[in-house]
């Protein structure tokens, strides 16, 4: 009789457990692929100007590299690659895996740079090496021919020596920001084009003296107050 | 081949001196050549360089400037000056351009039928004095005030000083230093009975750790972040930003710790709690050089007209102050302040650490605060307990904003309180002054009048009917603007106003005078290591522009103040200021004669037998320590510094239900104060247009409001609309809001509150309630 | 011909008498630092033997306290 008892009991238990499990998941699946967005954010918090120290630790370093002159970039190429000005360059070399999202893959040369003996040259260092998908906005060049022709015309890059506002003064900043908040990246070691070099890579704080003059989503006219009449 | 060679070998030196030269910037960073500096400047450009301060924020930076035919036309960094060492930021680069807006004020302008109408400087003089005279006659001399700033050369605000406190006979004498490091000053009287840093900006390369408080160097004192950054390069050292908000000192620095507003107090003293608790107390100094004093509590807030308040300080023992920080343990404190346990024995074991020498860099976030003295001591008491004070690295630094906050109105004293040499209080302090001045002692009233905010008070009520405004524009930097704006522009009240550019301040004013500005004149500047600097008169101002020291004589003189005024035009400014030399003629406070001014790139006072004095109350350093002890803190009668007991008090007003978000203001790199100059510098104009609202991306999220959207901020003051900002220049925590203040067509001060400091009467911009919406 | 490159470390406030002195000498070519106490200094001489002979007479200078090679050439003659 008790090991009846025992044996009722238990699948009486399982019974329930069973119910109570199945309404669960039940509710569960209503709810379906939702992601409760009250619950303690673990965001990181990017600000645009973190890049600026992206690369300050390796400040000095950059400083001490020698001037390869037989291997440096050079404006005048430099945009060849990018459709207009602030475009993502195209990848100018066969890449290792065709199948892969970029990744470690592209980030083993291009995240510190350095010297690649099979396309004798530096690799240029990405300003943004924690987004992983590098084939989502750089693509290989597989063919020098067009489909068609086209219309576009490139808009010429800004120039280099003529963005100061006074002789001696630092120059502005020609180029949108986004993506290409750390400044060292491309201003500084073996792989940076020649005319943009910066000269004193350990200031780190750049953005001390050097502000843009493109400041995103804003039309920018000459600062004036709204001068009453009663001014004569 | 031989042309080869010789092309090769010279190659071969321009390397060698290449590599030589990029050796010694990564050993010694911050280090300048002369090939470096003049890269950029064309060849046959004959440029004549002279060097100033700049005129900007209050580190000081020393800078040459090149002229070419009379105008202004380059920048470089003085590579003498021990301030900046060759670097400046992208203000001072391009501060000249400052003088050449297309809207100078270029002749005085009377107010005339709503109009105003342009008039000869004499005829605007004549004004201004019979105005006064009348003013004096009908409603007293307490109805006639002045208020310039930290901005005013030291010849300006002597000139102000001695013309108002000595000659007319009122302490209707403010300066907008006092809505910037009032609660420094009291800081500094409260805990050492002396005002100003004791050390200097060399702290910084002696210095281990850095701990800023509350203070976004990178943006506001970028130079001196520099100089911490090459440091840190050099030699390894830790910065830690302690503050509201995420910032770009934030992600520089090496650890970046948020708190909620107002609860620095209790993490200051969790700190202490923590310093004594495990023993890191230096009790020898503590012992010689400290005694421990409580004052009152529950102070208010100023909110009323006519708020006053008396500390009255009581002596106590280490035990009682014990006993007090026992509510202050790291545990209970971390529940308060939102900062975890762990970082706030990270902080004290620093402070507590004797082998690391510590730096404590602060400005408005302590200053700017309704219990700003409180905070002020509190740090000091960290470094007094761990006797972490007055030697190269170890510095409780407070930092200013205005080139001449410390040197004009701290020093010159253009405060309601205050002489250049003590106070009004005191009457040997008024007959010392008068004795100078070649007034009668009596002159000097021995009760202080109005601080800032009651200066404004007082003019909207009509207790004051003349006001002088001189280099500042409080129409914009006033707190709860409305009221005063409002107030300003009743019936009866007359305005003057000298400035450079129309401004918000202008457009209330009855009679607008041009001034000549920075180094279109003769002048001198204080910053914030005690260091007074000298610049000459570079450029010729426009129109009939004069400085404000020669407005202010020709005004005393037309006052009948001749006697007291009798300067020359071509040399007033040296007189003044061996004249003002006068009143610190002592080995605590002696400053360098003009002639080292003019050879050297300023000099730190108090100068003595030809030196500046690096380190204060140190007797290695210091020659005015008496007392045959290491350290000697001569401010105070029994020689010893205070450490204040001072609690945890809330702020003023505090987020609810109906205002849950936290508001704070600020400035941003770009723009300097209330961007009257900054703002018709085309290339700081185009970096930064416009002011805007920041928000934390959570919040902006649940409101769906992204970047550019406009937000509506309302207060109990009132509300305005500015577009938003996510994830740009800097991150408030959730639930705070910041916006910066430069922009006058955005008034972010039409809604703060007029809080202040009971002690110091510095407004608290820094903290109110808010309701934000998606407008 | 061998070409070097120095840090050289002057005396405190022996800067302005140091740069005097290696200004005169032929072989030197000096860069002084604006803000620091520190002079970069190159060196030119034909032999090796000579660049002894120039090198022990720069060390015998009063108002040097360091000199710091940083890097060094040498070129067919």
């Amino acid at each position: 009789m008790r090991k009846r008892l025992g044996i009722i009991s238990l699948f009486a238990l399982l019974f329930i457990g069973f119910v109570v499990v199945w309404n669960y998941s039940y509710e569960q699946g209503l709810e379906g692929p939702y992601i409760p967005v009250e619950s303690n954010s673990s965001r990181t918090l990017i600000p645009s100007e973190s890049g600026v120290f992206r690369q300050s630790e390796n400040a000095l370093d950059f400083n001490q590299m020698p001037i390869d002159e037989a291997h440096q970039r050079s404006l005048e190429t430099y945009y060849d690659n990018r459709a207009y000005p602030g475009a993502p360059p195209s990848i100018p070399h066969p890449v290792q895996k065709e199948r892969d999202l970029g990744g470690n893959v592209c980030l083993q040369c291009h995240q510190s740079g350095g010297f690649v003996q099979k396309f004798d040259a530096y690799a240029p260092i990405s300003p943004h090496p924690e987004m992983i998908n590098c084939r989502q906005c750089h693509v290989t060049q597989n063919t020098k021919g067009l489909f068609a022709e086209t219309n576009f015309t490139k808009v010429s890059p800004p120039e280099v020596g003529v963005n100061n506002a006074l002789p001696g003064s630092p120059p502005m900043i020609p180029h949108l920001l986004s993506m290409r908040e750390s400044c060292l990246s491309c201003h500084v070691g073996p792989s940076a084009p020649k005319e943009i070099r910066v000269t004193h890579p350990e200031r780190i704080n750049c953005r001390q003296c050097h502000v843009p003059n493109t400041v995103e989503h804003d039309q920018i006219e000459v600062f004036s107050r709204n001068l009453e009449e009663s001014y004569e | 081949m031989q042309t080869t060679l010789t092309d090769r070998r010279s190659f071969l030196k321009k390397m060698a001196m290449a590599s030589a030269i990029a050796a010694a910037a990564s050993m010694f960073p911050g280090i300048m050549f002369a090939a470096e500096q003049e890269k950029g400047i064309p060849k046959n450009a004959n440029l004549d360089w002279k060097k100033g301060p700049c005129r900007f924020c209050g580190v000081g930076c020393g800078v040459l400037v090149g002229t070419e035919n009379g105008k202004a036309v380059a920048v470089k960094g003085d590579p003498n000056s021990p301030v900046n060492k060759g670097l400046c930021c992208v203000k001072g680069y391009h501060s000249i351009m400052a003088l050449y807006g297309k809207d100078r004020l270029t002749h005085p302008l009377v107010k005339k039928n709503g109009r105003y109408v342009k008039t000869s400087m004499d005829e605007a003089l004549d004004l201004i004095a019979s105005k006064m005279k009348e003013t004096i006659a009908e409603h007293g001399k307490d109805a006639v005030s002045i208020y310039g700033s930290g901005q005013w050369t030291i010849p300006d605000g002597y000139a102000a000083s001695k013309l108002f406190k000595g000659c007319i006979g009122t302490n209707n004498v403010e300066a907008n230093a006092r809505l910037c490091m009032a609660s420094a000053v009291t800081g500094f009287l409260t805990s050492f009975g002396l005002d100003e840093p004791m050390g200097c900006y060399e702290d910084i390369d002696h210095a281990d750790v850095f701990v800023l408080w509350g203070n976004n160097m990178a943006e506001m004192h970028p130079v001196l972040f520099s100089r911490l950054l090459d440091q840190r390069l050099k030699r390894g050292v830790k910065i830690i930003d302690f503050a509201t908000r995420t910032t770009r000192t934030s992600t520089a620095a090496d650890k970046s710790i948020l708190f909620l507003p107002q609860t620095d107090l209790a993490v200051a003293n969790a700190i202490c709690y923590e310093i004594i608790k495990n023993g890191w107390v230096n009790n020898s100094f503590v012992e010689k050089h400290c005694s421990f004093s409580k004052g009152l509590t529950n102070m208010g807030y100023g909110l009323e007209d006519n708020y006053t308040f008396t500390d009255k300080p009581e002596k106590i023992s280490f035990e009682d102050y014990k006993t007090f920080l026992e509510d202050y343990t790291p545990e209970k404190v971390s529940k308060l302040s939102g900062v975890s346990v762990r970082d706030i024995k990270y902080m004290a074991s620093y402070y507590g650490d004797p082998n690391k020498k510590v730096m404590s860099l602060w400005c408005m976030g302590m200053n700017q605060h309704t219990r700003g003295t409180w905070i002020n001591n509190l740090v000091y008491n960290i470094h007094l307990l761990t006797g972490k004070i007055s030697q190269p690295g170890n510095s409780p630094f407070s930092l200013t904003g205005q080139p001449s906050a410390c040197g004009t109105v701290r020093e010159v004293g253009t405060l309601t309180h205050k002489l250049p040499h003590g106070v009004v209080m005191n009457k040997e302090h008024r007959e010392f002054a008068a004795k100078i001045w070649g007034v009668p002692a009596e002159n000097i009233p021995s009760k202080p009048t109005y601080h800032t905010v009651e200066m404004f008070r007082a003019l909207d009520r009509g207790d004051i009917r003349f006001m002088w405004i001189q280099v500042t524009n409080p129409m914009v930097t006033m707190p709860k603007l409305k009221r005063y704006r409002d107030g300003a522009k009743k019936e009866g009240r007359f305005i003057v106003v000298s400035d450079v550019y129309p401004t918000p301040t202008t457009d209330i004013a009855d009679v607008i005078l041009p001034s000549a500005m920075w180094i279109e004149r003769e002048g001198m500047y204080g910053n914030s290591e005690r260091r007074t600097q000298y610049f000459e008169q570079m450029v010729d101002p426009p129109g009939e522009a004069i400085s404000d020291t020669w407005q202010l004589i020709e005004v005393a003189k037309r006052l009948g103040y001749e006697k007291q005024f009798p300067y020359k035009e071509e040399t007033h400014i040296e007189e003044i200021y061996t004249e003002y030399r006068k009143h610190h003629d002592n080995i605590k406070h002696n400053m360098a004669p003009l002639e080292v001014l003019k050879s050297q790139s300023g000099a730190i006072w108090p100068y003595v037998d030809g030196k500046s004095t690096k380190w204060r109350f140190n007797a290695k350093y210091d020659p005015a320590c008496s007392n045959g002890e290491d350290f000697h803190f001569y401010g105070k009668p029994d020689g010893k510094a205070i450490i204040w007991q001072r609690p945890y008090e809330p702020a003023a007003e505090e987020p609810d239900n109906e205002y849950p978000y936290w508001l704070n203001t600020g400035r941003v790199v770009e723009h300097w104060h209330t961007g009257s100059m900054t703002r018709r510098i085309p290339v700081l104009h185009q970096a930064m247009p416009h002011a805007y609202v920041e928000l934390h991306p959570d919040d902006a999220e649940r409101m769906q409001i992204k970047t550019g959207d406009a937000v509506r901020l309302t207060t109990r003051r009132g509300e305005i609309t500015l577009p938003a900002s996510i994830n740009e220049r800097g991150v408030p925590a959730p639930m705070q809001v910041f916006v910066p203040f430069f922009d006058e067509n955005i008034l972010i001060n039409d809604i703060t509150l007029d809080s202040f400091c009971p002690i110091s009467k510095e407004p608290d911009y820094k903290k109110c309630a808010v309701r934000v919406e998606k407008a | 011909m061998p070409i070097k490159s120095y840090l050289v470390h002057p005396h405190d406030g022996k800067k302005e008498e140091l740069l005097q002195e290696l200004s005169t000498m032929a072989s030197c070519e000096v860069v002084p630092a604006q803000n620091m106490e520190i002079i970069a200094l190159v060196t030119e001489t034909e032999t090796k033997q000579e660049e002894e002979v120039l090198k022990a007479r720069l060390e015998s200078i009063k108002s040097l306290k360091l000199l710091a090679l940083v890097s060094g050439f040498n070129t067919p003659q």
